[in-house]
């Protein structure tokens, strides 16, 4: 058949395809724990908002997130342009084509993004009410359906014998990419993923907490959301794996080696952060196990955007690989770049710290009063 | 051609102009502003200005709502556009820059974590601490548009690039500089402008003090981005400073708009701030803020204009399709070529209104902006098929005609059915007028600015003789296809046009 796939850019790759791709999978790894974190933790503000009057704990974490979210959605944003830049070097003719299969979506997100924001400001600059509540719910909403587009764009962008016929059908992009079969696993796996992570950062935040009975409800909701949701995202996971295409499902149950091992590696590592997490529970001095659960609970992250990745490259193995892409790397700018993102987390460390530092003295100063 | 055309209804270059136009007009506030902050808390602190330190509090929360989100979701809002608009031309700015634009994100995520930083700490940081994280703010938002600055000129003046394809070549390219400080006075221009905005929230005496200091901002950057967009336009390539000669309506009335812009900005700055601070209120505020908006969306206007008929000068043309392309496609045809049309149909209308989308749609509609439907009033196929060959003299800023002759064929079919009409007119020279109007108005004008014709007093008999042997006069004219009713009719017009 005739695939309507579009020419490889006539431009050679500026830059060794090893590079692209670590850069697109560090980057985007980073990216997904700050977007599990507000996808995840505007849902749980959500939560607290409803409950916030039957428990103080609730209402407390409210006003928590309150102050985090907006940094979170600006790391989430600024995460989230580099994988996209690194993409579209690889992989663009595969995006650009599905992007405009499903235009109106997929530029909606710009729009949802936008309000989404302003949502989670407002939420953070006004006081606990029912108006903030709705608004939170809005947001939620809305991160909730731009994850969708997502998905569905990327699924669509590995689908190329689909293409011509949506096309045909829908040359306005008002569409989505609503036959393919692994949309739904793959986006609740997705969106389960983001709760146990978020699980994973309540705990965070009850280990740097002071008190100890928040502290301690903390720990133990972060743990269960992370216990629970990722207890059901085995059973969604294999739901996943069974929409998937035969000859990629095969490959991750034995017919790749690389793919298998990651499977195997992406199931052991959850356990072994349900399990810390358990022990930690009896255990009188829980810190170190925690750190250890919450640990496995981040690999497991990594693991699986390596393996979205391994999918992707299986899916488009008909048709396309970047090994086959000549390369001109620009050494030259690859080394002020390299120079220039050193400086920059320098400076990103620099103005933390004296932030970090200043907040102390302030606390120390408080306390002295 | 290489890609699926997004049929939004309209041009889906008014949609990049739209998103861009207000990612500019945020992004030139978050550079600009990022010094205005910190010299406005300097000099709070040197002249132990309590208020002022007050304001400049607010307005960094202000500024930080804006630029972290409107300014920069928008900015990937352009990503996304140009992607599902012009991906091929996407594509080729991500192959040359990827690691500029990898530099510029490292530039951008110290700027969103220092402008967060600096808008939050106020009561936790020291002074020292805090005026240095607005210096380290201003200086990577400056140095973000220092990168992205280099990307946009070189879609419209590639200069070296085009026989070196080096990253340094296309970076700093021959309009770089101008724009670099052009962009820069903006900025400041729009520091200004934002500064009085939140001005509006103070009470006397404190507001007129800002009002003064604002303004200065306003004015300074306004006077020196006339000069320095003059130095920009300046070292435009030739064929597109020859847009500004008065030929294109759109880019006078830009150009003019622009300027009336500036200078009512600039007017009602030095009244109303430097002069008067009392007077300044809300309204002129919103007037301001209009004017610069104009300023900003004129420029940008002026500058995607002059890279008519390319979207990257000399490499890729408006409508996405690569110059390098255009031979192959004439050859083979689009057919052939591209995997998105539908060549089953064997509708020979439907097939050229696919063309009109792939090769037009970047720019022209059917029935709104530029719309085709207007234009080709009274075309025939044979004549629209033709004046297909000719495109880039009808107009220099369209990309010549990519296909082989059943495709012009078809493209030109369609073209005549959007409005079918037979001249007619009340006596002979009336309909003279119209046929005129039809078959030549599209490159001609009587007694105008465009290629004139002044054929007054010319005997009408020897003007029939021309205007049947067009071709021979001028290879880039169609030949003239009506009938010779109308012929003779066009030759008594242009042979008296003016009673």
């Amino acid at each position: 058949m005739n695939l309507p796939i579009p020419h490889t850019d006539p431009m050679p790759l500026p830059a060794p395809v090893w590079l692209l791709r670590t850069l697109l999978l560090l980057t985007f790894f980073l990216h997904v724990l700050f977007m599990n974190c507000l996808l995840g933790g505007t849902a749980i503000a959500l939560i607290c908002m409803m409950r916030r009057k039957s428990s103080a704990y609730c209402a407390q974490l409210a006003g928590d997130l309150g102050r985090l979210l907006p940094s979170i959605f600006a790391f989430t944003i600024t995460l989230g342009v580099a994988p996209l830049l690194f993409l579209q070097v690889m992989y663009g003719q595969f995006l650009y084509a599905s992007s405009i299969l499903i235009g109106v979506p997929w530029l909606g997100i710009i729009v949802m993004v936008v309000l989404a924001y302003y949502g989670v400001y407002f939420y953070s600059m006004h006081k606990q009410s029912g108006m903030t509540t709705a608004v939170l719910a809005l947001v939620v909403l809305l991160l909730a359906s731009i994850a969708f587009v997502y998905s569905n764009n990327f699924t669509l962008m590995l689908s190329p014998e689909r293409w011509l016929e949506i096309y045909r059908s829908n040359a306005g992009g008002w569409t989505l990419n609503w036959s393919e079969p692994s949309l739904l696993p793959r986006y609740l796996h997705f969106v389960l993923g983001a709760f146990a992570v978020s699980g994973l950062g309540l705990l965070v935040l009850g280990l740097r907490q002071k008190a100890d009975d928040y502290r301690q409800w903390l720990i133990e909701q972060g743990s269960m959301l992370f216990t629970g949701a990722t207890i059901l995202n085995f059973g969604v996971g294999f739901w996943f794996l069974a929409r998937l295409p035969v000859s990629t499902r095969l490959a991750f149950i034995g017919g790749n080696g690389f793919a298998t091992a990651l499977l195997g590696i992406g199931m052991l590592l959850p356990l072994a952060a349900i399990a810390h997490l358990i022990m930690a529970k009896a255990n009188k001095s829980p810190q170190r196990q925690l750190v250890i659960g919450v640990s496995c609970g981040v690999l497991t992250v990594a693991v699986m955007v390596i393996m979205r990745d391994v999918l992707r490259n299986l899916a488009l193995a008909p048709y396309f690989s970047p090994n086959q892409l000549p390369v001109a790397p620009q050494w030259n700018i690859i080394v002020i770049f390299v120079v220039l993102f050193v400086a920059g987390l320098g400076t990103l460390y620099y103005m933390l710290r004296k932030v970090a530092i200043a907040g102390r003295m302030q606390a120390a100063a408080q306390k002295a009063e | 051609m290489n890609y699926p055309i997004w049929q939004l209804g309209f041009p889906g270059g008014l949609l990049i102009a739209a998103v861009a136009v207000l990612h500019v007009f945020i992004s030139h506030f978050a550079v600009g502003g990022g010094a205005y902050l910190v010299l406005t808390e300097h000099r709070a602190y040197a002249h132990n200005d309590s208020e002022l330190l007050g304001y400049v509090r607010l307005h960094s929360k202000f500024f930080a709502l804006l630029t972290v989100v409107l300014g920069a979701v928008t900015g990937v809002g352009i990503w996304f556009t140009i992607g599902l608009v012009s991906p091929e031309a996407t594509s080729s700015l991500i192959h040359t820059f990827v690691w500029g634009w990898a530099i510029e994100w490292v530039f951008f995520f110290v700027e969103i974590a220092a402008a967060l930083i600096y808008a939050y700490n106020w009561d936790t940081l020291d002074r020292k601490t805090h005026l240095i994280i607005g210096w380290i703010y201003f200086v990577a938002a400056w140095l973000s548009l220092v990168v992205i600055n280099g990307i946009i000129t070189y879609m419209l003046t590639p200069g070296r690039w085009l026989e070196t394809r080096t990253f340094w070549d296309g970076l700093f390219n021959p309009t770089y500089w101008a724009s670099l400080w052009a962009r820069t006075a903006m900025a400041a221009g729009l520091a200004g402008m934002f500064g009085l905005v939140t001005a509006m929230r103070e009470r006397s005496p404190l507001r007129e003090r800002v009002v003064r200091w604002a303004g200065w901002w306003l004015v300074l950057g306004i006077a020196a981005l006339l000069p320095l967009s003059r130095w920009y336009f300046h070292d435009f390539p030739a064929y597109s400073r020859a847009y500004f000669s008065g030929t294109y309506m759109a880019v006078s009335h830009a150009l003019r708009g622009g300027a009336a812009c500036a200078g009512v900005a600039l007017l009602l700055a030095v009244v109303f701030a430097l002069l008067r601070p009392k007077m300044m209120n809300a309204v002129v505020v919103a007037v301001l803020l209009v004017a610069g908006f104009g300023v900003m969306g004129s420029g940008e206007y002026l500058r995607e204009f002059s890279r008519y008929p390319y979207v990257i000068n000399s490499y890729i043309y408006a409508n996405d399709i690569r110059m390098a392309q255009l031979q192959g496609i004439t050859a083979n045809g689009v057919a052939k070529t591209s995997p998105w049309v539908e060549t089953s149909a064997e509708d020979s209308n439907s097939y050229g209104r696919q063309l009109f989308v792939m090769e037009c749609g970047t720019c022209h509609s059917v029935e709104g902006y530029r719309g085709m439907r207007k234009f080709a009033r009274g075309w025939d196929a044979k004549f629209a098929s033709e004046l297909l060959l000719h495109l880039p003299i009808v107009r220099e800023t369209m990309p010549p005609f990519a296909g082989d002759d059943h495709d012009r064929a078809a493209l030109g079919g369609y073209l005549a059915s959007l409005a079918p009409a037979t001249p007619t007119g009340a006596n002979e020279k009336a309909l003279g007028q119209q046929v005129f109007a039809i078959h030549c108005s599209m490159c001609h004008s009587v007694g105008g600015q465009r290629r004139p014709l002044d054929l007054k007093g010319t005997d009408p008999d020897a003007i029939v003789g021309m205007v049947g042997s067009l071709h021979d006069m001028s290879p880039d004219m169609p030949s003239f296809t009506g009938t010779d009713a109308e012929r003779h009719a066009l030759a008594v017009y242009l042979s008296n046009p003016s009673q």
